[in-house]
Parts: C-alpha cells; structure tokens; sequence
C-alpha cells in the first residue's frame, strides 16, 4: 500500500524526458543542470522556452488549466535576481529557479524565495483610503485624485510649486522613475527625490567626481575574477545574498583573499579570510593607513598614477599624516594588519574594492567614497576585470532611479540642472523651454537644487526665512518610499503634522500612516507592485533587464504611470507630459517611455537599449556567458547580457553595452573606456611660491584598445569632429539633427546632446570614446573636501578628537541650514558621550528589506524576524543586567528619544558598540501602533524603528544622514 | 537507482533563509511549521559556520523505525515519506530524530499535535503524483516533475546541494579539493552512516 | 541507566555549546586585533568529541529549532524499539506467568474461617468512586499505552494501517483526555489513605512471613498490609511519575527540550509497563487470588472474619472505635463472591 513509488517513473511529465532521463533518476547532467551548477552551454540543453506552456499536472488551484512562465525582477536589491513565475489563470501559483540568468543561476535570498507572497496581498492596500477626523474612510480613484488635485493646485496658487515634495522610489522601473522625475519638471519644481539619497547618493557624488560615473564600474560575476576583495562597510551576505555566490565562488576558485572590515564581525566576515575591526566613522583613517604603507614601501602603480590620475601627490600629503600610530589611535586598527592588509590589496592584483551603506551614510560619506576610489586608482585597481569599485546598491532599480534623475540636482541622466540641461530635455519631450520656465517659480529656483529627501521635515518645520524658496513645504506626494527609513523620525512625525496634504501611493500603508497624529488630509492610493508591472530594471552592475508584468495588479491597486499620468491630467499637463508617449485606457505605454528615454540618454548611454534589445536578452538569457556576460550565441550574440550602460549610440549602432567601466583593453566599440575628462581639460594650479602652472586633465599617454588617438582628448563635438577631419563620416541626416539642436553654434553641439546620436556613432568608429580620454582626480577640486579628509562623526565617542578633526562649518546646503558644527560642538561641551556610551549603528537584515512594510507583511519571511533587536556586546550586557532576549529600553542623544527592544547579545559587536535593524516600524518610542494602521494592511510584524534614535547630520555633498555613527543607553527594561 | 540525499557546504551557506521560505512558497507551509531552518553555530565568533537542516532522509530512518504506527516508507530513490492519514501525532518520530525533522501543528486545547508535517523533499505523499490531494496534505511532488526540491534549487550560493548522493558527494569533494578547506558534511555520518573523505 | 546518565549530561553539556564550541574564540573580542575568521572553523567530528547534540543560533522565535542535531535519538531509538519492549514483555509476561503458576499452585486464598455473616465498612462511596474512576482509567490507559509500543507488531498486521489508525488515534485521544481524571485518582488516593500506607513495623513482620500467602498463616495488619501498601506507593510513586512525565510529552516544550523529553518518555515507557505488571498482581489479588476480597472495594463492606483473618489490628480498631454491637452485624442477603 505504500510502495507506489515502485512506478512512479513510468509517471514521470514530459520534461523528465525532455531533461534526458536514462534510468530513473536524474543524471549528472540534469542534475547540474537543474542545482545551478552547470556552465551556460551545458544549461543550455534542457532549458525550458520563455513562455512555454507546462502541463500542470501539479496542483496548484486548478488541475489542467496551462501555466504560463513569465520574467521578471525580484526587488529587495540591486543583484538582479531573475524571478520565474508561474501563473495559472491570472494566478500567481509558484517559483521556478531561473537558471538561465547569467547574474543569479536560479539563486535567491529568503526574499526572492518569497516573493509571491507580495502578489498574495494578505496585508495590501485593497483601496483608496483618506484619512477623516482619525478614522480610515474608503473612496474612490476618481473622488481621491480629485481631492488631491485640487488640494494641489490650492497649495500651488498659496504657496508656489516647490512647496509641493515629490518623493520618488527606486523601486520605480526606469520608465516609472523617469516619468517621476519628468513629472516633477512639469509641475515645476526640483524637490524630487528617492532613497538614493540615503543609500548611495555619496556614492554616486564620489565616484562621479573621481572618474567620471556614478556606478559600480565592474559587475558582480565579475568579481569571480579578483585575487584580493575588501569588503568595507558592506555585509553583502545579507543584504545582497546572491552577491556571495560570485564573491564565494572567486574566492575558492582564485584562493582569493577576502577581506572584510567592518565594525561588526557580519555574516560576511565569517566566511573571510581576514577580519578587520574598525571604529564606526574612521574610515579615512583605515585607508589613510593603508596608502601609508602602500606608498612608504613603493607599492602603488606609478604608471598608472602618471597616465591616469591627476592630484595624487597632495593625497601623498594628507597621507603623511596617517602613521600606524594616528591610525590606531584613532580607528583602532593595529599598523601591522593594517600592512598585511595594503600588500595584500596592493600586490595581490586584481584586487577589488566592495562598500555599500558602511562607508556612504556619514558626514563624510562622499569623502570616504573617494579616499576608496584614491585606493583603488594608486594601485592601479580600476578599468580591469578583477578590480574596481564595486558598489553594491540596495533596490532593483535604485541605480536606474538615479540614473533617471530621482536626484534634487539634475534632470534624467546627470544632465543637471542648468540652462543646456533644460534646454536639452525641453527638444526630446518637445516642449518650449519658455513654457517649462513658466511652471516654475522662477529662472533661478529652476536652476537650483532641491531638498533632499532627508531634510523634508525641516523644511517644513524651519522658520520660513531659513528655507530658501518661496515658502515651506506644504505637501508630500510619496510613492514607494518609506518613512522610517531616514533619520530623526520624532522630528520627521512633527513635520508630518503639520504638512497640509500628505499622499502615499505605495502597495502597502508604510509607516506614513501611523507615525504622527494626523487626523485629516492624509490619502492613500493603492499601487501595484514592481510585479504587476512591466518595465525596464537596472541592476548595481548597470545592467538593464526586461521585467514582464506577472499578474495585473491585485484589488484596486493603479501602476504607477497610471496614477502618474492621471494626475497629470488633472493638473492639465497631461498632454504636453504624454506629447511622444501613447496613453492605452489610461496607462502610458511603457515601451514608448523607454524610446523616449534612449532619445534623450546620450550622457549616459541611456541611447542604445530599446525595449526590443532588451526582450530579446531576457527571451535568450541561457545564451549568455555567467563570467564575462557576453551572449556566445543566439540574436544577441556578441552583447553584454542587459546591455550595461553605457551603451552608446543608437539601438541600430548595437553598441554591446559596457560590462566594465574605463577598460582600457577593450575597444569602445566592445564596451572598452577611459575615465572621463569631466571637469575640464585643464586646471590652473597655485604652487608654494604663489606661481601659477596649468595642468593637462586629460589622459596622459593612455587610450582604449584601437584608439585612433594614442594620447588624451576632450569630449567630442562637432567642432572636435571638424578638426580631425571625422565630421565627414556623419551622415547628412545627423548633421541636420545636429544643426537642429543649436542652429546658432553647431559646432558646440556636444556628444551628449547630439539628438542623432551621429557624434557618438563617428567617435566610436574611430575608436575613441564620446566623452573623452581623462585622468581620474585623486584631487577632486570643487568638494567642500577635495582631499578626503578625516571628521569625526557629529556625535562621536571620542569627544577628544574633535578638535583636531572637527566637522565642517556651518552651511547652508539644499535650500536649508546644515548646522552640523554647531551640534557637534554642542555635543562636546555637554559631555553627550558620557551620558550615551554606546556607539549605535544600523543596517540590514536579510529577511527584510528598507522600510519593511512589504517584506514585513509577507507572512514567510516574517515568521522569521519576529522582534526588533538590538546587538549588544556580553560585556556590555553584563554592566547592565541585560540578558539575552530580554526588552531593554535603548535611549538617543536627541529629542528624549527612547524605544524598546529586544537584546541580541552576541560578540559579533564589539565592547561599547551596539548595532540595530532599520526595517522596523509600527512602534513609536515605545507603543504600538498596529489600531493606526487601515484594518487589514498591518504589516505581521511591527517593531521599533531604529531611526526614533538616530541623529543630526548631514554630508555637504549630497545630504546624506547618519545612520551609521550616532550614541545611545541601553537598559534594561 | 539514485539515492537522493541532502549536503549543506557550511564554508558556503550564509544564513540567508533563502531555502527556508522557498520552502514555505513551493509548499504553501502554514506559520509555525519549519520544514527547514538554518542554525548558526558560534555565533558572532571566528569560526562561525551556518547549516541549513531539514530531514535528512536518513538511511535506516530512526522516525520510520519508532513510528507506532507505521506511516514512514521510503521510495525508490531514498526519500523518507509518511503518510498523514495513518499519522496520529503522538510525537515520537521527533524524539528519534537526530534534525529535529518533524512539525507538528498544535491543534486541540493544550499543545496537543496534529498530524506530523515534514520535509518531503519535494516528493510529495502517498497519494498520485501531483494530485490536488498530495499537494494540500504534502505539498509540491517536484521529483516527479523531474526537478530537485526548491530549497536547494533556490539556493543563494548553491551551498546546499540536493540530489543523488554519489554526485553531490562528488560535487563537494571537487569543491573541497579546489579551494583547500571544508568542515565536512554535516549530519551525514547521523544521517547516512558515512562521511565524505575529502 | 548509563543511557539515562548520558542523557542528562548531554543536556548539562549542550546548554554550554556557545562558549565551549568557540574554541580559540578571545573572550571578547572587541579589540580589533587580526582575525582570520576561518581558522577556528569547527568539524562536525570535533564538536561531537566534546558534545552530545549541536546547538546554535537561528532566527525563528523557536528554542527547537536552534537545536541542529542530536544524535541522541538513536539512543532514544534503541531504547523504545529494544530496551522498553523487553522490559515491557517481561515484566508483562512475566507477571502473568507468576500469578498463573501461583494460581495453580495455590489457589484462591480461601476465607478460612467462613463468613460470619456480619459486615464491616472498609472503603465508603467516595473512596470506592476514587478508586474505581482510578482504575477504569488506569485500563484504558494502560491499553493505549501498550498500544503505542506494541501494537504496531501485534495489532497493525491483524487491523490492517486505517483500522489500526483509526483505533490509535482514539487510543491517543483517550490516553491523553483520560490522564487528567487519572491524575486527580492518584492524587485523591495519595491523599486519602496516606495516613493508613506510612510503613511501620508490622509490616517487617508481615513480610517476614510472606504475607501469609504462602501456606496459611495470617500475619497481623492494620488497615493496609505491607502487600497492599506497595501497591499503594506504586501508584500514588508511578502514577504520579507516568503523570508528570506525561504531561511533559503532552504539552511538548513548554517546559523542556528534545532531550528532556526522551528521558521524560524513558520513564513513561519504563513506570509505564512496570506499573502495569504492579496492576496485574493487584487485581489478581483482589478478584480470583483472594476469597472476600472484590468486596472491599465492590459494596464497600467486608465480612468480619475476612477482616480478622487479613487485617486483625484495623478490625480491632474498628470495634474499638464503633463498639462491638453495631447494627451491621445483621447478615447480608447476598454475599459477595
């Protein structure tokens, strides 16, 4: 009776013939096949067709009905993870492995194992919801859009365009992020934000600063092929899961050296070869100390410095400065590891570099980001496989969301905010640049940056006279952005109470609709996950990947364009917002948002990935090679997998996508690079004795693989074309798309705004790169810190250093004042470090992700994080009568803030350092607030959120907070 | 006939819970019930290894031999299944379970166990092959599918390895051999009654 | 006992894993001195030296689950498929095959010198309820519990898998509902004739001269004889050990871990089938081993004459305490068999 195993074979579905069964069992080479383990050919043999059609014979809801697999992205980070979803009449009924993805084989994190639960919708928003007297009341679409549109234009007539907050979300796709960032132009203002700000945002303003773009340079299998990785403030083993998989596997296949320094022994220092602590905040030391003896024992790469780097000789000063000594007195980092660490990061080659939110959420965040890419350029670690800056970001699509201008200080694709820039976007979405001006309160308001996502509330709560423009805020127009996520959260529930509207168009309620005492003028929308849409991702390693929409949206839930474009209309922008992009029943098409979005993405090489190219990649993903991505075979042969930007040219041109950045052994035609000359060609230095000298920034010496020029070159215009004789190779087409663009000058029509895309197209084929051969600066000249130099944090535990490594001044910064110094000093003289001994950080756990509210609403992975904790070292503990498990109270320096949690006593934080989680919410300073929540769309788990506790400041660069080195008590409660 | 075994590499395995909600997701598994779960040994110190367990579908099945009704069997290929409907939750298969294997939903007033839930590794229960009856009392029969349970399929770093276990033997020794170091295969001299020599 | 001696240090041993598993770990390792974290790598191999189960840190909310393994339950395996059967068959069997061959050899002990005719109240109503809610309970019980070691190889190849689930799952039902009446039986009787069961020197006597059991003699006793005492202390000792035990596997983990419940079930097993053999002397006592006896605990009242042929000392109390002419002396229309 229970032995009907003995048949089963005979049973067995078609695929098992299909994989080449012989004798029952799966055969190796199923067997690798289906555990991931087998190379891309191999894979290739048994794959199951896109779209094909599977007999169900398992048992979903319906036996026999067909199930459909379609594509998309998993969401909760920027690895990339293919989702494969089956669908069974409109249902999402299980996940199979995407093997064929050449970035994660089949792999997933606990969150992309779970992801079909979102699409379940235990714990969605079911329907537009408003806030009356306290009480959740439902209405509809229409009834709500229109309340808020005339909410809108009241605030806009009483108080002018920029005291409406359009905050944006990496979990956009491009389209969607685009459309956001446009949207926000049109309804005139540059108060757009989304939470790059709080993750990378120093990242990008640091890397982009050094070389030329704001992006991973590498890829993540690429790091397969590093001898030495530093991992420094990052712990990618949770937070990028898949990411280890590469990492792990480079390790082992190249007996790498795995280096990890960090304040907190992670996940990812356990499988290391080397652990080094660090304390919080010192990270400029740690390097300083390392270029120390890179540079006093000769082992930097002088060629590589001469060819290719400006500026390194005043690092060399600043770097004097860091003996073994200074370092260890003021990081803690012994001089003798910290040697091992530098010869091994400077010999061992390739060797990379890995940071995530350790290094960019401080004040000195985009100081810290550049004395690591100062590290990586004087050994000659950038622009080969192997090496580079690996920047691991945190959403599907927050690099696209970047790249797309969800940023106060720039339009889509890093044009700015200036003039041309306007005048650029004004040709592709064919508006006239008089009318654009129009929308704003004035010429030069258009022109200057927003407020960054992590000063909303001080814009709203500030005096007026302190907020430069033309009011305070008044609204906020939130979609997909937590509100526990940024820092000063008591300060952030009383902005919120005084915000005359406020909008979360967000699957779930978010903390947004329990944090404060609003009683009215709060609205809800419905939005449909990134699942339920179809769109264009860009992954950390700039990769685009199609996403196909798996289901349609659940309940009343809109797609974000659909909403977007809604309210466009009933702002009466619609028409000139949509003029080259058709609408179908309301919702925008969003192939026709990314021909857009190529016809104006030069700067980036935004141009050459149509949504036809990236179908067929995703459609052929077994044809691509996991290590270089490169497809071996099929219709997109010869492409980089995504087409990684930049992929110049038009779409015509194939550009194959550039799967390392400034990779001088590729021609630009195979996605071969230089760093780019962005800062000019020239810089007038002062010397010791008040002379003055001009020094070359462009390459010196250096090209990319059959470059027709052996030597540096600016960006290419048509006037450049004109001198080297090439504009004879522009088609008659492009020069009158050249001429349209600026009939005055045409000669000054650069690479970038080049409509015809001829100017890249010509370049490319002499082998040279649009945007110039440069020299990476070392000396990055126009930061408030050109040579990174150590800050201790605002609220540092070692009040004694301050006054040699104070914080900057004062400034007002983003239309608001960034009194940094002052509470510093404040924190000082108080003894604050007395009273809060501990040192508190934040960061990531694998099962959630941001805010939390999605994955804290997916009943698996929050079986699995039930409690929000504090990590605290037993010594610690011990002083305190803290056990294990037990509540403790954990108090912050500002605003009597307080919160309860539980105790993670382990030793994987050091003794006065304490670590917590930032993905809870729910609890406010001790209460739960699950009643505040729309009945039903309660996340399974609250928790105190980490953010009650952290602090002031802020990086002069880009507004970044700092989450990662603040104080606080902790006792027992 | 393949004989299918589990293999967590611990030097690989970072504690990301992936196989244990693919696990949840491919078989609908109620809150509160833990086919598998991954522990952490030396937590926060040098040396810290996690492993991802489940049943291990042991040769000689300890669960199978004290069950006082009899519900294990093992199929051809060495899985260890039970049958629910002969299950009547007296909670001995977990007292002889050297991985803590069985579940057992609470049912009744005072903790009292329902029918005794575990790992199948994706195989399914007596019933027919991917019928909607094995599917509501077992879950998924993937092994009937020809694929391997998602657990390992979805695994992060491919550090859990499911299959015949000559060849993930094999797979583990090769890895063992290429990158000099490995802590061994957890549970198998339990499980199987040998190790792997590496 | 050697199992039982393992088991415990096994659990002493584990709840320590963290610290003594951590090797060269530093005690705290907040300075921030070079680490290489792979170099204190335990082996399974390594630790199984030092301990008898695995235990670390997971994230569910769930004190099992933390426990990676333990190998123990092979013991625990061994122990419910060899050790209990064994002991379970002999004292069983072996039991019976005594009161048989007892049976044979002496018979009923007979009511020497016949019945009076004249009654004395030995157990009222409430005790009798005690006793016999005990008891009934004490069966099924019993039965059920038999049934999870031995019925799978004695009733499963008659009753066939469903029948013989069908029937388990009710034994279990009742094994698990029925404890608590049990359980409040024990404690009542604990409670009720602890006055009469404390061990005092009479029964030295009693046992030196078997009890009487053995040829004719009636060796003096109070209320409870030495015999009847064991029983009492067998149940009031094993009753209550089956209960607490019990209650343990019932109410899994509230109180203990794998490790507390396999020694729980080792002394479930073992009082378990002992404290049945106990029952099965008890009973053949009370029914065919002895003439007058199911009287006691039937109508409550004995004949005098059994209760001076087996109980002189408590009669004499009796008489003492209600004087000698109470109006149960009339006789009896239908004594009891």
């Amino acid at each position: 009776m229970l032995i009907k195993r003995a048949d089963r074979q005979a049973r067995r579905g078609n695929l098992t013939a299909a994989l080449g069964h012989s004798s029952g069992g799966l055969d190796r080479r199923a067997f690798l096949r289906r555990s991931g383990l087998a190379a891309g050919g191999l894979a290739a043999l048994g794959a199951l067709p896109l779209g094909s059609v599977r007999k169900a014979q398992a048992a979903g809801p319906t036996a026999g009905a067909p199930i459909t697999i379609r594509k998309n992205i998993c969401t909760h980070c920027s690895v990339g993870c293919t989702v494969m979803a089956e669908v069974q009449n409109g249902v999402w009924i299980g996940q199979e492995p995407g093997w064929d993805s050449p970035i994660n084989r089949g792999s997933h994190c606990a969150k992309g194992a779970a992801t079909r639960e979102l699409v379940h919708g235990d714990r969605r928003l079911r329907y537009p919801m408003k806030l009356v007297n306290g009480q959740w009341t439902r209405l509809s679409w229409d009834t709500a859009l229109n309340e808020i549109g005339d909410k809108l234009m009241e605030i806009r007539e009483k108080s002018g365009p920029d005291s409406v907050y359009w905050l944006g979300s990496a979990k956009f796709t491009n389209e969607g992020a685009y459309l956001n960032r446009k949207f926000a132009a049109f309804w005139g203002t540059n108060n757009s934000d989304h939470q790059a700000r709080i993750c990378h945002s120093t990242t990008v303003a640091g890397v982009a600063n050094t070389w030329g773009y704001g992006a991973m340079t590498n890829s993540y299998s690429d790091i397969r092929n590093a001898k030495t990785m530093i991992i420094m403030g990052g712990n990618p083993a949770e937070a990028h899961p898949v990411s280890l998989q590469h990492l792990l596997e480079g390790k082992e296949m190249q007996r790498a050296n795995m280096i990890v320094i960090d304040p907190r022994m992670t996940r990812t220092a356990a499988h290391a070869t080397e652990y080094v602590r660090l304390r919080s905040g010192t990270d400029i030391p740690v390097v300083y100390g390392m270029l120390w003896h890179i540079f006093k024992n000769g082992w930097e790469d002088k060629e590589f410095i001469e060819q290719r780097v400006y500026g390194m000789d005043d690092i060399r000063k600043e770097v004097e400065k860091w003996t073994p000594e200074e370092v260890e007195r003021v990081s803690g980092v012994p001089g003798a590891q910290l040697e091992r660490v530098a010869k091994m990061f400077a010999t061992e080659k390739p060797a990379t570099l890995i940071w995530c939110m350790g290094a960019t959420q401080h004040t000195v965040g985009t100081a810290n980001v550049r004395a690591l890419c100062i590290a990586l350029l004087a050994t000659g670690n950038v622009g080969k496989s192997g090496a580079g800056a690996n920047i691991f970001r945190g959403h599907t699509n927050v690099q696209g969301a970047t790249d797309l201008g969800l940023d106060v200080v720039t339009l889509p694709l890093y044009y700015g905010l200036a003039e041309g820039a306007w005048r650029h976007w004004g040709r592709v979405w064919e508006v006239e640049y008089d009318w654009m001006q129009s929308r704003f309160a004035s010429k030069q308001i258009m022109e200057t940056p927003g407020i960054p996502s992590t000063r909303w509330f001080d814009a709203v709560t500030l005096p007026k006279d302190q907020v430069t423009q033309s009011d305070n805020l008044k609204a906020m127009f939130i979609m997909g952005h937590g509100g526990n996520t940024v820092t000063r959260m008591p300060k952030a529930a009383e902005g919120m109470e005084k915000l005359d509207l406020l909008v979360v168009a967000d699957p779930h309620p978010t903390t947004w609709a329990h944090l404060s005492e609003r009683k009215n003028g709060t609205y809800l929308l419905p939005i449909a996950t990134s699942y339920e849409t179809a769109g264009s991702r860009t992954a950390s390693n700039r990769a685009i990947q199609w996403g196909e929409q798996i289901v349609k949206p659940i309940f009343e839930s809109k797609d974000d364009n659909e909403v977007m474009y809604l309210l466009a209309k009933k702002l009466g922008f619609a028409d000139r917002m949509f003029k080259n992009i058709k609408v179908e029943n309301n919702l925008p098409v969003v192939e026709d948002i990314l021909r857009e979005i190529n016809r104006g993405g030069w700067s980036t090489g935004y141009c050459g990935q149509s949504p036809e190219r990236l179908k067929t990649h995703m459609a052929n993903q077994k044809d691509f090679d996991m290590l270089t991505q490169k497809a071996t075979t099929g219709p997109a042969k010869g492409d980089y997998y995504g087409l990684p930007w930049p992929c110049w040219g038009t779409p015509e041109f194939k550009h194959p996508g550039t799967p390392l950045l400034y990779n001088t052994n590729l021609s630009v035609m195979e996605g071969g690079g230089t760093f780019r000359p962005r800062f000019g060609v020239e810089r007038e230095e002062t010397l010791a004795d008040g002379s003055k000298r001009k020094v070359s920034l462009l390459g010196n010496g250096y090209y990319s693989k059959d470059s027709e020029i052996k030597d540096g070159y600016p960006e290419f215009t048509l006037g450049i074309l004109k001198k080297l004789g090439w504009d004879k190779d522009l088609t008659e087409a492009e020069l009158a798309t050249i001429q349209k663009v600026n009939p005055t000058t045409p000669d000054a029509v650069s690479w970038a705004l080049d409509l015809s895309g001829g100017i890249q197209r010509v370049a490319i084929t002499h082998g040279c790169v649009p945007y110039g051969n440069g020299r990476a600066r070392a000396n990055a000249f126009g930061l408030p810190d050109a040579i990174p130099v150590h800050r201790e944090p605002i609220y540092t535990p070692r009040p004694d250093l301050v006054a040699k490594y104070p914080t900057l001044p004062d400034a007002r910064q983003f239309r608001v004042p960034n009194i940094g110094f002052t509470v510093q000093k404040a924190a000082v003289d108080k003894g604050v470090a007395k009273q809060f001994p501990l040192i508190l950080s934040s960061g990531r756990l694998v099962e959630y992700e941001g805010g939390g509210e999605e994955t804290r609403s997916n009943k698996w992975l929050a079986e699995l994080q039930q409690d929000m904790f504090i990590k605290i070292n037993p010594s610690d503990a011990a002083e305190r009568g803290i056990k294990d498990g037990g509540w403790v109270w954990v108090t912050g320096a500002e605003h009597n803030s307080k919160a309860r949690m539980k105790a993670l006593v382990t030793e994987r934080v050091g003794k006065g350092v304490t670590w917590a989680p930032f993905h809870f919410g729910g609890w406010f300073q001790g209460e739960d607030q699950r009643a505040k929540y729309p009945k039903g769309a309660d996340p399974v788990v609250l928790g105190e959120s980490v953010n009650v506790l952290t602090t002031y400041g802020f990086d002069p660069v880009t507004g970044m907070q700092e989450p990662k080195a603040t104080l606080c008590q902790v006792r027992a409660a | 006939m393949a004989r299918m075994k589990f293999l967590c590499d611990a030097d690989r395995c970072i504690e990301c819970n992936a196989c244990v909600t693919a696990c949840k997701n491919e078989n609908e598994v109620p809150w509160g019930i833990n086919r598998r779960r991954v522990v952490t040994l030396n937590d926060g110190k040098p040396g810290e290894r996690s492993i991802s367990m489940a049943c291990m579908h042991c040769t000689d099945a300890p669960c199978a031999a004290v069950c006082p009704t009899n519900v294990f069997y093992t199929t051809a290929d060495g899985v260890v299944l039970h049958s629910k409907d002969l299950c009547i939750g007296c909670g001995y298969c977990f007292y002889a379970c050297p991985f803590g294997a069985p579940q057992y939903p609470r049912v009744g007033n005072f903790g009292s166990r329902g029918k005794m839930d575990k790992c199948t590794f994706c195989a399914g229960g007596p019933e027919a092959d991917g019928s909607k009856e094995e599917y509501e009392k077992y879950g998924a029969n993937r092994l009937a599918e020809g694929k391997l349970p998602l657990c390992a399929e979805m695994c992060s770093t491919k550090s859990l390895l499911a299959g015949d276990g000559d060849i993930i033997a094999q797979i583990y020794k090769e890895r063992v051999t290429r990158r000099g170091y490995g802590s061994g295969a957890w549970g198998w001299k339990t499980a199987y009654r040998e190790g792997i020599s590496t | 006992m050697g199992l039982l001696l393992a088991r415990i240090r096994a659990a002493v041993v584990a709840v320590g894993i963290l610290m003594i598993a951590g090797f060269a770990a530093p005690a705290f390792a907040q300075q921030p001195n070079a680490v290489n974290p792979n170099a204190s790598v335990p082996s399974e191999a390594q630790l199984f030296q030092k301990l008898n189960k695995l235990e670390g840190r997971c994230s569910i909310p769930d004190a099992k689950a933390c426990t990676l393994e333990q190998p123990a339950g092979r013991d625990w395996r061994s122990f419910h498929q060899v050790t209990l059967p064994w002991i379970g068959a002999i004292a069983i069997l072996g039991m019976l095959l005594v009161l048989v061959l007892f049976y044979l050899l002496r018979g009923m002990v007979k009511l020497e010198s016949g019945r009076s005719g004249r009654t004395v109240v030995r157990f009222n109503a409430f005790e009798r309820f005690v006793h016999w809610m005990t008891a009934v309970c004490f069966l099924i019980l019993a039965i059920s519990g038999l049934n999870i070691t031995f019925g799978r190889s004695v009733l499963l190849p008659l009753l066939g898998p469903d029948t013989f689930t069908a029937w388990s799952q009710w034994a279990k039902y009742a094994h698990n509902y029925l404890s608590f009446p049990f359980t409040i039986g024990v404690v009542l009787i604990c409670l009720m004739w602890i006055a009469g069961n404390i061990p005092n020197r009479v029964d030295v006597e009693w046992l030196k001269r078997g009890g009487g059991m053995v040829g004719h003699d009636h060796p003096p006793a109070y209320r409870f004889n030495a015999g009847q005492k064991m029983i009492y202390w067998i149940v009031v000792l094993g009753g209550g050990a089956a209960a607490i035990t019990g209650y343990l596997l019932m109410f899994p983990f509230y109180t203990t871990d794998v490790t507390g419940m396999q020694l729980a079930q080792v002394v479930h097993g073992t009082v378990g089938v002992l404290f049945f053999a106990a029952m099965l002397a008890h009973i053949y006592i009370g029914t065919v081993g002895m003439e007058g006896a199911f009287e006691a605990m039937g109508s409550g009242e004995v004949d005098v004459n059994w209760a001076r042929e087996h109980h002189r000392l408590w009669l004499e109390e009796e008489l003492a305490r209600t004087g000698p002419n109470e109006s149960q002396t009339q006789p009896r229309a239908t004594p009891a068999e």
